[in-house]
């Protein structure tokens, strides 16, 4: 098969139009990524020529405590905050998905938090969460008066601070909402009226019907969870500086400060690397685990 | 396309100072600093005195640039090869970027201008320099001491009289401190049953709140960092008893009365502020409280004063720390002596003053004027150029692993101010931890040092 002149030319000004974004991926997306694989083989401070050093920022990743806590930190606030933010926005939209008059406005009310830059619902939910003058303290006052229990103190305890940040990202969950919305119109009418005949009731048919038809949106709202979880860096970085005492001190926030307070970029560089293994480790554990649970329609 | 975008992007054309008409021809010198606000405007007066008469001289025009983040972005463009000519840093710098090369030594250029040791204080030269060289020059510095709110200890007069204390006079040891404290502390239960600090005394807060808490051992005698021995002390008796006394505070008041009543704070520049807004009578500050209570409570303007911060080791007087704004010339920059002529000009004693009164700030410089003592916006400038001109004045740990020592004690405070920690225990570990950190750094330094 030969490729004619007119062929190449297209082919050309296909690769011509193609060719910002080709240099932009190959200069900033590859380049970086296999330098930081060197560089996390290095000693290197960012002002002086990188040092080859082998495995040794890996075998210091190993016997450092502070890394152990960030990742416990990290690890601790995805297995709060994925199944909470997925319970919350299946749960949204279900509702939203119910036939109502004001419908479109629920939606919109819904999906509007997430408009809000980061940096100005974290100054929101910093005063929200204080302690003695914060909202959700005063809405709570008159239940802990009658219980006898101390204000919580969401962000000032170590044990208080990791949850809260996981129920604030709830606030946000209208882009999840939507992709579920989308998914709970598509499920087919007549499964819903083949389950009624068959006896099923609301929570049956939900079970049964619309969890399993809409199980691939689920698995890819997991993934990307899963993704963006393990990467949290503004919130803490912007509400409690990672504290207290390192309590919401977060993988990718340690990361940052060995990069660029600490100016460690060799070390940081090993952190990511080992930070993308972990994305992928967890990644295929949801790909292998999703055999079992996620439904394909056809197949 | 790409070939083409590429290009204008490296031969295309560059944005231009806004130059005044009659300067095309000066040589730009680009100035980043940090501050906003007042502080930035405080700052472009002097950049405009140096534009206006020894820049027009010499052809030089400072270009100053505020921004946030600077050390990284300073840190991100000498490492590109295109550092601004003059960087407005903080001192940890001095130690963190000197030791890694990145600024240019700058002990000939002071001897040519004639600034030399005797033109500073000690506290002030000697923090600008690292390894033998003198990396910085200091922009507007600082020195804290004690604020107390004069009205309430006289409201409170009879009651400090009986417990055997003077109300017309700062406390002079932690344990004075401690005993002001306990009498002007007050109470009150909430709608939950719950005992709430109304006002404190005095409060340790975690470094959010209390900016110069972490260096808390040095009102009991000892640093955290010993430069000669390079080690870190955190398991010094002193440092200990430094840290058991913050943790008496959360043992006295109630576990969650220290984070309830620092969370309870407004914005530092603020009416909210606890001290502004008299909710917290003694608390450790630099000289430019005086600013922000006059900006946010100018009734309060006479209800104050200022002392040395008291020291738990008697016969130890007039401890304070120094911490400084330092202006430094990153490595790589191409017009090295016409930046110094710059920073030289900044810490002329006319024009240092002139920005240390506008930032109420204390001046670095040995020789102070009658006008700065006089008509300093803060009344007890005296007490500040006093304690930094003192042998027990502390510059920032000169550690090249500051910034991580930082981090960890920052850490330790929180826990142990949220009785989360035990102090000794803490700060073993930390001690563990640091020194391994300082000798990772040395080694890797000497490593580099032998393949480049």
């Amino acid at each position: 098969m030969t490729i004619t002149r007119g062929e190449i030319r297209n082919l050309l000004k296909g690769l011509a139009f193609l060719s910002p974004w080709l240099v932009g991926f190959a200069a900033f997306m590859c380049l970086p990524i296999v330098l930081s694989l060197y560089y996390s083989l290095c000693d290197y401070d960012l002002l002086q020529r990188p040092v080859f050093i082998g495995m040794d920022n890996y075998r210091a990743l190993v016997n450092d405590a502070v890394f152990w806590r960030s990742l416990r930190v990290t690890l601790l606030y995805a297995a709060i905050s994925v199944p909470m933010a997925m319970l919350v926005s299946i749960g949204v939209a279900l509702l939203l998905n119910v036939k109502l008059r004001a419908q479109s406005i629920f939606r919109t009310l819904v999906f509007l938090p997430s408009l809000v830059p980061t940096v100005a619902s974290a100054m929101l939910w910093k005063w929200m969460f204080n302690q003695r003058l914060g909202l959700i303290n005063r809405v709570l006052s008159p239940l802990l008066g009658w219980l006898h229990k101390p204000a919580p103190p969401w962000l000032d305890q170590s044990n208080w601070v990791v949850p809260s940040l996981a129920l604030m990202g709830v606030w946000s969950v209208g882009n999840t909402v939507i992709i579920y919305l989308a998914g709970l119109q598509d499920v087919p009418r007549e499964l819903y009226e083949a389950a009624e005949l068959d006896g099923a009731g609301p929570a049956r048919r939900l079970w049964h019907v619309t969890i399993p038809m809409i199980s691939p949106v689920i698995f890819f709202n997991l993934i990307m969870a899963i993704i963006g979880i393990l990467q949290v860096f503004d919130t803490p970085f912007m509400m409690t500086k990672g504290g207290p005492n390192r309590a919401s001190y977060f993988y990718t926030y340690y990361l940052y400060d060995n990069a660029f307070t600490n100016l460690q970029m060799g070390y940081a560089s090993a952190m990511a690397w080992i930070q993308l293994l972990l994305v992928l480790a967890l990644t295929g554990i949801a790909f292998w685990s999703s055999k079992r649970w996620v439904h394909y329609q056809g197949k | 396309m790409a070939i083409g975008a590429l290009s204008v992007l490296i031969f295309g054309p560059r944005s231009e100072p806004s130059l005044p008409p009659g300067r095309r021809d000066y040589l730009v010198l680009h100035y980043w600093e940090k501050w906003v606000g007042k502080e930035e405007e405080a700052m472009q007066q002097i950049v405009d005195d140096f534009n206006n008469t020894i820049g027009a001289k010499k052809h030089i025009y400072v270009e100053m640039m505020s921004m946030s983040d600077i050390d990284q972005k300073t840190l991100v463009a000498t490492a590109g090869g295109v550092p601004p000519d003059i960087a407005g840093l903080w001192d940890p710098m001095v130690v963190q970027f000197g030791s890694l090369n990145a600024l240019e030594p700058l002990e000939d250029l002071a001897k040519a201008h004639g600034i030399s040791k005797g033109y500073y204080q000690p506290v002030f030269w000697n923090g600008c320099h690292f390894n033998g060289h003198l990396y910085a020059l200091v922009s507007t510095p600082a020195a804290v001491a004690l604020f107390y709110n004069t009205r309430i200890f006289h409201e409170n007069a009879a009651k400090l009289r009986a417990a055997g204390l003077d109300p017309d006079r700062a406390p002079q040891s932690i344990d004075e401190l401690d005993r002001y404290s306990n009498v002007l502390t007050q109470f009150v239960t909430d709608s939950q049953g719950q005992r709430q600090v109304r006002r404190a005394g005095y409060m340790p807060m975690p470094p959010d709140y209390d900016w110069y808490i972490t260096s808390i051992p040095l009102w009991f005698g000892a640093e955290e960092w010993d430069p000669v021995a390079r080690r870190f002390n955190l398991t010094d008796p002193a440092v200990l008893r430094a840290f058991d006394w913050l943790q008496s505070f959360p043992r006295k008041l109630g576990k969650s009365a220290v984070s309830e009543f620092s969370t309870s704070q407004g914005g530092f520049n603020s009416p909210q502020n606890a001290f502004i807004a008299g909710t917290l009578t003694m608390e450790m500050q630099g000289p430019w409280m005086a600013n922000f209570i006059h900006i946010n409570r100018p009734s309060m303007d006479h209800d104050w004063a200022a002392a040395p911060f008291p020291t738990a080791v008697p016969g130890l007087r007039d401890v304070t720390y120094c911490p400084f704004d330092a202006l430094m010339i990153p490595r790589g920059c191409r017009h090295v002596a016409e930046a110094f002529e710059f920073i030289a000009f900044v810490n002329q004693q006319d024009e240092m003053e002139k920005l240390c009164m506008l930032h109420c700030k204390n001046s670095p410089l040995t020789n102070v004027s009658w006008n700065f003592l006089h008509h300093h916006p803060n009344p007890y400038i005296g007490v500040f150029q006093e304690l930094s001109a003192s042998p027990n004045a502390h510059m920032t740990m000169q550690c090249p692993v500051a910034q991580v020592a930082g981090a960890e004690l920052t850490a330790i405070v929180q826990g142990v101010l949220a009785m989360e920690l035990d102090p000794k225990a803490s700060l073993q570990r930390a001690q563990v931890r640091l020194q391994a950190k300082y000798e990772e750094f040395e080694t890797n330094l000497q490593r580099r040092m032998r393949t480049q």
